[in-house]
């Protein structure tokens, strides 16, 4: 081989440092490598180096529609005297591969046998070798080094400066040479990476000579093929360019949690109901809800609706009006489900029917078993009849809602408590009892008086109200700050009282009442005192006062609300009936002597019982959406137990759709259809609903299907390259042309695709 | 078909209006506008407008004009759009893309000269300046000019031979604003004229994007097909000059307008309503027994290189006149003419009538004695006086 001879003026400080066999004039290379990883700078920094031997260099980068991750070249010659031409380099003597994923054949275009390629890869030069070898070879693992060195970032590892360190190694430049054009860019800091890839790189020789045969070069593109016109076409016309390869990343259509649907403690599929309200209609949306929900007229009425509380609309016009779509498609559906048969169907004794009862009731009537409800009451219904005023929630709205549970076949059995000695005989003559018999005793208040006549608990009154509307007169005092006090005091006003006062120790904003339920009742006349409680109750043979404590709020205690700190300070309120509403107590009083609950489940010993508690006499949550999420779950839990089946599993997600996921922009501001309400003025001795509900689904239109496609086309029309298709009721992403630019991901105005790895 | 005394301004934006309606079977009419003197009283008289299956989308600048346009006109409704001076520039870079996708908008274009310094007259350096974009041009002389090019150039962008988007120049308040007597066709008439648009690349119901990425050759391939539409524009306007006086029962003007050339041994050339002036000049000076004529450039492209050549064949001495100019080089005008005249014609250019100078008979009487008393051409001349 020529010992850089190709010149006869010998420069002797130019090749003092640098003489290698593997150098001939005028040299080209050809450095591949993908938008980001600094090919170009690579190609720079290695005509510097040869600039400091004083030889003449050109460098230049082939740039195009490129961004992260495309594959990019870059040029460099090398010369004694000026460089005239200025095409790429097609025949490269070195060349330089940055990223090993971008092997392939069109890439050793032009590299003629004995050429010099040297390839950053963490692959064992060994292994390389095997597949290289008809030219001289080098090995780094660049990335490797770089990294170590910690050039870039975390995500993306820069190697341009650490493979210009092998390459000198590959070739014999002088390191010192390297280490001034590392200044002269002010690359200097990396240096020593490139010194540690001098010292790693694995070189192998070739054996064989030089050929001085140009191998062929595959066009870019064919030149043959007719270009067709631009106006003869309706359709996307692949250009020759596949741009797949360039992508790193590639979009996918993935389904989010929506935060109403994790909100819900009934487990609805929020989003589902209301997007199958809007596309297909209030049959198809109560199908679906009722998978989950048995009594959605009733929650579509009472349920606190922690879903609006989620909704990510809340961050841009409101939150939807989600129960009363709930409402909506109850009170417009007349769907009788149909329960799946089981030719060996077990049987269930389901212990009270309040929400709990009924939701599993429901469920296992659903799978084709047997059951029978037991209500110490004369009517099914538990609290949902007796503790819900009939304003807020109608007999014969619950009645329906009962109805289709019944009508499943369920066998009820009203007028009939349950005792402990009782459970021993269910649990013989059944295959599974279930307990939902709700809340225990109501919670008293510890001050003197607190006996007087005219001081009453809440509830009692609310359940005799159910009856035949109690007489108040005076002024009624009601204690507490949840829905029952909400409704005590509401119902106090229908039944004649002259003036409803509500006392809450804590803060407005603490409140557990249902906060629409609370602007009515202040509508209505009911006012409201906050931070007060009652410390006596003054009378002689009947309540005439109240002594009221101010309240301050203290610190935070567990469960994130501030501690009432009951002062000194204190005024006396006259009064004719106290209505108490400070809430009930767990209630496991069923539990056979000598079992524990463990979980839900009753055990004896170390042997399970099929016996299962559910609702609010376990859980204490205190909404019929807990008890209906709960009863349901307990429910099927407890049959495929009893079948000695896996447990039933929920749908899971990766994640939540958040406020920050919604691409606002896309909808336009639409603020909440509100409810309609019977006037204020008709609430005296008047029982009749208040909430009218909403007066259509048009509010269904409002819900962004958060983590949901909706087929809006909104990826498809944004893709830059048109390479997004319907197909069927999907969509197909043209792999071979996808850039993964994440556009479409980007504009999805619902979170429904993400971007993954390819 | 009626005589109506109306602007040239109105007279194009009732073109337009004809021709949308005459779409109301296709897809209908779409225009994106945004104002801008002296365009502004064509797009208002536009939003006057009632013509069914239409919208006219006030835009917030001449940018979102163009595109409501490139929008429209892909989807396949007939499209219209009118600008000047500054408010084309900042358009320029959607009629890059009108031009590029083949879409055949419309646009009015009242020739303003391009600030700063700030000036709101005439000058043709505004549509000049999209020469080469792949518009077809044209420029007009008097208000019946204006609404017949109007109406032709959409019958010419859209036919499947050309298929491109084309721009009607008009010397802004000199021709925009003056009001002159035009026959307008009814209805009836324009519907034969102009049949629906038929755009064969036109979107449908399966979204599919226009303007991807192409590589070298695939875009000079483009390239030439556009350049080939272009030279087909000719035979096709023939034809539609053919159609034209056989609808309207009158002509529509040539590419070219020569005017008493036959034997003439002095030509003025120019282009808008400098043109009308010129011919003026001709009849008095052949009074005085000039042997002069005057050659009005209506169409700038495509360049009608044969029509010019063929009409100069007896003329030695050849004035141009630009209401432009290129800076650092001269009149564009006058740069095309020359690279079709033949080497022993004198050629002499006279930059007159820039930012809105009144180009009055005088002035050009003027420069036919100026190009007569010459032996040679010489540099550009900028007549500076002019007010």
């Amino acid at each position: 081989m020529n010992k850089l001879n190709t010149h006869q003026n010998s420069e002797e400080t130019a090749e003092s440092g640098f003489i290698s066999r593997n150098i001939s004039l005028p040299l080209e290379i050809r450095v591949h490598g993908r938008g980001g990883q600094g090919g170009v700078t690579c190609a720079k920094l290695i005509a510097a180096t040869y600039a400091q031997l004083d030889f003449h260099v050109q460098t230049f980068g082939d740039y195009g529609a490129e961004r992260t991750g495309a594959p990019i070249r870059a040029f460099t010659r090398i010369d004694r005297n000026t460089i005239k031409n200025r095409n790429k380099v097609y025949w490269p003597d070195h060349l330089l591969v940055l990223d090993k994923g971008l092997l392939g054949p069109s890439l050793l275009d032009g590299v003629s046998e004995g050429a010099s390629l040297l390839i950053n890869s963490s692959e064992t030069p060994a292994s390389l070798r095997k597949h290289y070898p008809q030219y001289r070879l080098a090995v780094v693992d660049a990335t490797g080094i770089a990294r170590k060195y910690g050039i870039g970032t975390s995500a993306v590892v820069i190697i341009n400066t650490t493979i210009v360190g092998a390459y000198a190694a590959f070739t014999g430049l002088p390191l010192e040479a390297v280490r001034r054009a590392f200044e002269f860019f002010n690359f200097g800091d990396d240096f020593e990476a490139a010194q540690a890839a001098s010292e790693a790189v694995a070189i192998f020789d070739y054996s064989g000579k030089r050929s001085a045969k140009k191998t062929e070069v595959t066009p870019k593109s064919s030149p043959d093929t007719e270009v067709l016109p631009l106006t003869s076409h309706l359709k996307d016309i692949p250009t020759a360019l596949k741009t797949g390869a360039w992508s790193t990343q590639t979009p996918i259509y993935q389904e989010y949690a929506a935060p109403c649907s994790i909100a819900c403690p009934a487990g609805n599929d929020v989003v589902g109901f209301i997007q199958m309200l809007k596309e297909k209609g209030v049959t198809a949306a109560a199908e679906l809800l009722l998978q989950t929900q048995p009594l959605p007229a009733v929650c579509g009425r009472v349920c606190p609706a922690p879903c609006m509380h989620a909704c990510n609309r809340e961050y841009y016009d409101g939150p939807v009006n989600i129960r009363s779509l709930e409402r909506w498609i109850a009170d417009n559906d007349e769907t009788k489900p149909v329960p799946m048969e089981d030719p060996k169907p077990l049987s269930f004794a389901v212990i009270g029917s309040g929400p709990a009862g009924l939701s599993a009731a429901y469920y296992l009537a659903m799978q084709g078993q047997q059951v029978s409800l037991l209500e110490k009451e004369g009517s099914l219904g538990g609290v949902l009849r007796t503790g819900i005023p009939e304003y807020r929630l109608p007999e014969q709205i619950l009645d329906r809602d009962i109805d289709r549970i019944v009508g499943l076949g369920v066998e009820t059995i009203c007028s009939s408590p349950v005792s402990k000695e009782d459970i021993t005989r269910l649990l013989k003559d059944y295959d599974g009892v279930i307990v939902c018999k709700g809340l225990g005793l109501a919670f008293s208040l510890e001050a003197t008086g607190s006996n007087l006549p005219g001081v009453q608990q809440g509830l009692d009154f609310l359940q005799e109200n159910k009856q035949s509307v109690a007489q108040l007169s005076g002024n009624v005092l009601v204690i507490g700050g949840g829905n029952t006090a909400i409704d005590c005091a509401r119902s106090a006003l229908r039944s004649g009282a002259s003036s409803v006062k509500l006392i809450y120790r804590r803060s407005r904003a603490e409140m557990p009442a249902i906060s629409e339920e609370i602007e009515e009742a202040i509508r209505e006349g009911v006012q409201i005192l906050t931070q007060r409680q009652p410390v006596a109750f003054i009378g002689d043979d009947r309540i005439r006062g109240v002594l009221l404590a101010e309240v301050d709020l203290g610190p935070e205690d567990e469960d994130g609300r501030r501690k009432p700190l009951v002062t000194e300070r204190t005024v006396e309120l006259d009064c004719d009936t106290v209505l108490l509403a400070l809430g009930q107590e767990k209630d496991l009083d069923l539990v056979p002597a000598g079992a524990k609950i463990k979980g839900n489940q009753a055990w004896d010993k170390d042997s399970p019982l099929h016996l299962w508690f559910a609702g609010d006499c376990l859980t204490g949550d205190g909404t019929v959406a807990h008890a209906i999420g709960n009863g349901r779950r307990t429910a099927l839990a407890a049959l495929a137990t009893c079948r000695g089946e896996e447990q039933p599993s929920e749908k899971s997600f990766k994640s939540t759709v958040a406020p920050a996921h919604i691409r606002f922009s896309h909808f336009p501001v639409i603020p909440p259809h509100q409810d309609r309400h019977r006037p204020s003025t008709s609430w005296h001795n008047n029982f009749e609903e208040v909430n009218q509900g909403l007066p259509g689904p048009g509010e269904a239109e409002r819900c962004f299907s958060c983590g949901r496609c909706t087929h809006c086309d909104t990826c498809l029309v944004y893709c830059p390259d048109g390479i997004i298709f319907r197909e069927g009721k999907d969509y197909r992403i043209d792999q071979e042309y996808c850039k993964g630019c994440g556009i479409c991901v980007a504009e999805c105005p619902r979170r429904a695709m993400e971007m993954i790895d390819k | 078909m009626g005589l109506e005394l109306i602007s040239a301004n109105h007279a194009a934006g009732l073109a337009a209006t004809l021709a949308g309606r005459a779409n109301r079977i296709g897809r209908g009419f779409c225009c994106g506008v945004y104002p801008i003197t002296p365009a502004t009283d064509c797009m208002e008289f536009l939003c006057s407008q009632e013509i069914e299956k239409s919208k006219v989308v006030r835009a917030e600048s001449e940018h979102s004009a163009m595109a409501v346009c490139i929008g429209a006109s892909a989807a396949g409704a007939r499209s219209f759009t009118a600008t000047s001076a500054n408010g084309l520039a900042y358009m320029a870079e959607n009629c890059v893309t009108v031009a590029g996708l083949r879409l055949p908008v419309v646009m009015m274009v009242a020739n303003r000269t391009m600030g700063p310094p700030w000036n709101i007259w005439a000058d043709h350096g505004d549509s000049l300046m999209l020469r080469d974009l792949g518009w077809l041009q044209f420029y007009c002389a008097d208000n019946q000019e204006v609404f017949d090019t109007v109406l032709s150039a959409y019958r010419l962008a859209e036919d499947q031979r050309v298929m491109m988007p084309a721009m009607v120049c008009i010397d802004g308040f000199t021709l925009s604003h003056t009001i002159a007597q035009i026959e307008v066709p009814n209805q009836q008439e324009v519907d034969s004229f102009l049949p629906p648009l038929h755009i064969p690349h036109q979107l449908g119901s399966t979204p599919h994007a226009l303007g991807q990425i192409e590589v070298a050759h695939q875009v000079a391939s483009h390239r030439k097909q556009h350049h080939e539409a272009m030279t087909a524009v000719f035979e096709v306007y023939d034809q539609i000059q053919q159609e034209f006086r056989d609808i309207m029962q009158r002509d529509l003007a040539d590419p070219v307008v020569p005017y008493r050339i036959e034997d003439a041994e002095t030509v003025i050339i120019s282009m808008g309503t400098i043109g009308a002036t010129a011919e003026q000049v001709v009849d008095q000076l052949r009074e005085e027994g000039h042997k002069i004529g005057a050659l009005r450039i209506r169409m700038l492209r495509p360049f009608p290189a044969e029509l010019i050549h063929e009409s100069l064949r007896s003329a030695r001495r050849v004035a141009v006149i630009d209401r432009d100019i290129s800076l650092g080089f001269g009149g564009v005008l006058w740069g095309e003419i020359r690279t079709i005249a033949a080497r022993d014609k004198l050629v002499q250019n006279y930059m007159a009538g820039i930012g809105g100078g009144d180009v009055r008979p005088h002035h050009l009487v003027g420069i036919v004695k100026d190009v007569c008393s010459r032996e040679q051409a010489a540099e550009p001349v900028i007549m500076e006086d002019l007010q």
